[in-house]
């Protein structure tokens, strides 16, 4: 999605369960939802991408539990049309709802309060998983442990996710209410952070990075937090959006530049604090389904996203040595974000506790060098950098800020020694 | 109002299934596949909260077919039915082997026919209901690329003509769709002249149009045109292109 990486590679779109079985059958293979990660996750040169889509029923709720099952090709904003039609949702979700339920289990995203909400896996209660050498295999955290671990956040690489079981949540209250709350500093965001995960539903900073002169990491706090009845019906509307990789990257030129950041953050912090007051639940959750023009303007050459999970005590000087390491690279910084994290460490899941920052550049030769050079900083400060965003993530960053890096790759081999589910992203990462 | 959707579990049949089901239709879904077929009832069932019977039958078996409908339960009866199957070979250039041929046409028309059969005594005796034909651009005009296949649509675009004449003083109406290059598992992948239309706006098409007398449409629109042209070329034209 980024632009960072093509491929050839052959494409199947099962539609029936007899195809499924054929398009894996004992040749490399990876599953592919919306196509919608920055990293090459469903895709590779040598491997068939299955297209699992059509696979999108809802097959079974419980209003007593909030427990709905449904297949992995289900997108998340299908899912939420029905469940809110009820007065359920699920609390931890990814930007855009275009991403299907597979994907985002795959990916284990987080969501906006991962802090207190922890990631999609919390919201994981089974799933089935369809590997040609192994057939449908059920797992859950009482049933075939190991391999349920290895594929929430597995990238795929353990089978096709054919369906799962999530736990929805009754929706917390009728009204939706955001606060935006100014901050001159990244290092004051982190503070703000910390001290209202724990009291709202939805928590997280937007900071302007772009002139490392000025008012470096000036920005704001927005946090929204639910009242009123729980469990009460909403109005489910959601733009119907077309977003792809091949739209995102229609501009032949990158428009980025950094007095266009200037304009865009400008105009962005008037919008946030416009935006102020009551909110919808799909605006609250969705905000990338409303930065798809922005994403739009890096053109064909695309971006990098870069996220890190720093530790709350290393937070305030990272940002300090971010700062000097713009002002000697050059880049221009277009976004940076921060949330709240809380969680232990596990194989290659992205989380931890600390303060997660990301940020995007525009992709150019400058922007390598200055990645490059994150990196070391990321290590020195301990930090966890995220899989699925960052599509140039070098193996050995991935080897070293992950301790269960090893433990991962042995569980994919025991589980499949032939290793048939691969992509451009368990290439590059020697998985 | 109870539907039956021939041909359920891809494609257009699951689109249609779901118009239907969204109108509040109560459902009998057939297809070969009982593991898409229960997939697609539960979300049918858990969406919409509508009623579904499923059944898998092997439309290369119209005998089987015809002795699994008589299973069915008489209650409510089926008021619609539609047929969005079709099954096709690659290698259908005239030489097929006479199992594949006979599975082709019995898949395309016979299983069709046998199905109507079934259920037209009683839509005549209550003079109400829909029969809902799903026909293809390819019967247009034979040609090399899908011969038994363009010959088996042909003949299910004369069999509904006739259906709607039998029917033209009877409450039951008769629609038929011939229908341009689809989204679905038929064409994915395939290099093709014209442009895929997505399956969900021909089911909604078709859910708009039960209980009207329509005859035979092309759809989407721009396929007139081709149908036109496909059928005007001279023959001296005609005989040397490859498609």
């Amino acid at each position: 999605m980024d632009g960072s990486f093509t491929a050839d590679a052959a494409l199947q779109r099962p539609d029936r369960y007899a195809f499924l079985s054929a398009a894996t059958e004992r040749r490399p293979a990876i599953a592919r939802g919306a196509g919608f990660s920055f990293a090459a996750a469903s895709f590779g040169a040598g491997a068939v991408t299955v297209d699992f889509t059509a696979f999108d029923r809802i097959l079974a709720f419980d209003a007593a539990s909030g427990i709905v099952e449904m297949e992995a090709g289900a997108r998340l904003g299908a899912l939420f049309c029905f469940l809110t039609a009820r007065g359920f949702y699920l609390p931890v979700q990814p930007g855009h709802f275009s991403i299907t339920v597979g994907g985002a289990i795959a990916a284990d995203v987080h969501g906006k309060n991962p802090a207190r909400e922890g990631t999609f896996l919390a919201q994981v209660r089974s799933l089935r998983l369809f590997h040609p050498a192994h057939g449908m295999v059920e797992a859950s955290t009482t049933q075939n442990g190991d391999l349920f671990r290895a594929t929430c956040g597995g990238y795929g690489l353990t089978g096709v996710i054919v369906s799962a079981r999530l736990e929805a949540q009754p929706i917390p209250g009728d009204t939706l209410t955001l606060a935006i709350h100014p901050v001159a500093t990244a290092r004051e965001g982190a503070e703000r952070l910390r001290e209202w995960s724990t009291t709202h539903d939805l928590v997280y900073a937007w900071h302007d990075f772009a002139r490392p002169g000025v008012e470096f990491g000036r920005g704001a706090a927005i946090v929204a937090k639910f009242s009123g009845k729980r469990g009460v019906r909403t109005e489910a509307a959601l733009r119907p959006s077309r977003f792809s990789p091949e739209r995102r990257a229609r501009l032949p030129l990158s428009l980025i530049t950094p007095w266009t950041v200037r304009c865009i953050n400008r105009v962005y912090s008037m919008k946030l604090r416009r935006s102020e007051g009551p909110t919808t639940l799909a605006a609250a959750l969705y905000p990338t389904a409303s930065s798809e023009p922005y994403l739009a303007l890096f053109g064909r050459s695309g971006f990098h996203e870069t996220q890190a999970i720093i530790p709350d005590a290393r937070y305030g000087e990272y940002v300090d040595e971010l700062r000097a390491l713009v002002q000697r690279s050059g880049v221009t910084i277009a976004l940076g974000v921060a949330k709240p994290f809380a969680g232990a460490s596990d194989h290659l899941r992205f989380t931890g506790d600390g303060i997660s920052l990301a940020l995007h550049v525009a992709r150019d030769a400058r922007a390598s060098a200055f990645l490059a050079e994150l990196d070391r900083l990321v290590i020195a400060a301990g930090a966890r950098p995220n899989i699925i965003k960052d599509s140039r993530l070098p193996r050995a960053i991935v080897e070293t800020a992950y301790p269960d890096y090893q433990q991962f790759r042995a569980a994919l081999r025991r589980w499949d020694p032939e290793r048939l589910f691969r992509s451009e992203l368990s290439a590059r990462l020697g998985l | 109002m109870r539907s039956l959707v021939f041909g359920a579990s891809a494609g257009l049949g699951r689109a249609l299934a779901r118009a239907f089901a969204a109108r509040g239709h109560a459902l009998v879904l057939l297809a070969r596949d009982e593991r898409d077929l229960e997939a697609e009832a539960k979300h049918l069932r858990t969406v919409h909260g509508t009623q579904v019977e499923w059944h898998a039958v092997d439309a290369t078996d119209p005998a089987k077919v015809v002795q699994v409908l008589a299973s069915l339960a008489r209650e409510p009866p089926v008021s619609n039915l539609v047929f969005p199957l079709g099954m096709a070979f690659a290698g259908d250039d005239g030489a097929l082997p006479l199992a594949a041929t006979v599975a082709l046409v019995n898949a395309n028309l016979i299983s069709v026919m046998a199905t109507v059969g079934v259920f037209l005594p009683a839509m005549l005796a209550g003079n109400l209901g829909n029969v809902v034909g799903i026909g293809s651009v390819a019967a247009l005009r034979g040609r090399s690329n899908n011969v038994a296949y363009a010959a088996a649509k042909r003949g299910l675009e004369s069999y509904f003509e006739s259906l709607r004449h039998r029917t033209a003083a009877t409450g039951v109406r008769v629609q038929f769709y011939r229908l341009g290059y689809l989204d679905t598992q038929l064409t994915f992948g395939k290099r093709l002249p014209f442009p895929l239309a997505s399956p969900q706006p021909v089911a909604e098409r078709v859910a708009r149009g039960l209980g009207r007398d329509l005859g035979c449409v092309t759809t989407p629109a721009y396929w007139r045109a081709v149908g036109v042209a496909v059928r005007c070329l001279p023959w001296p034209i005609f005989r040397r292109l490859k498609f």
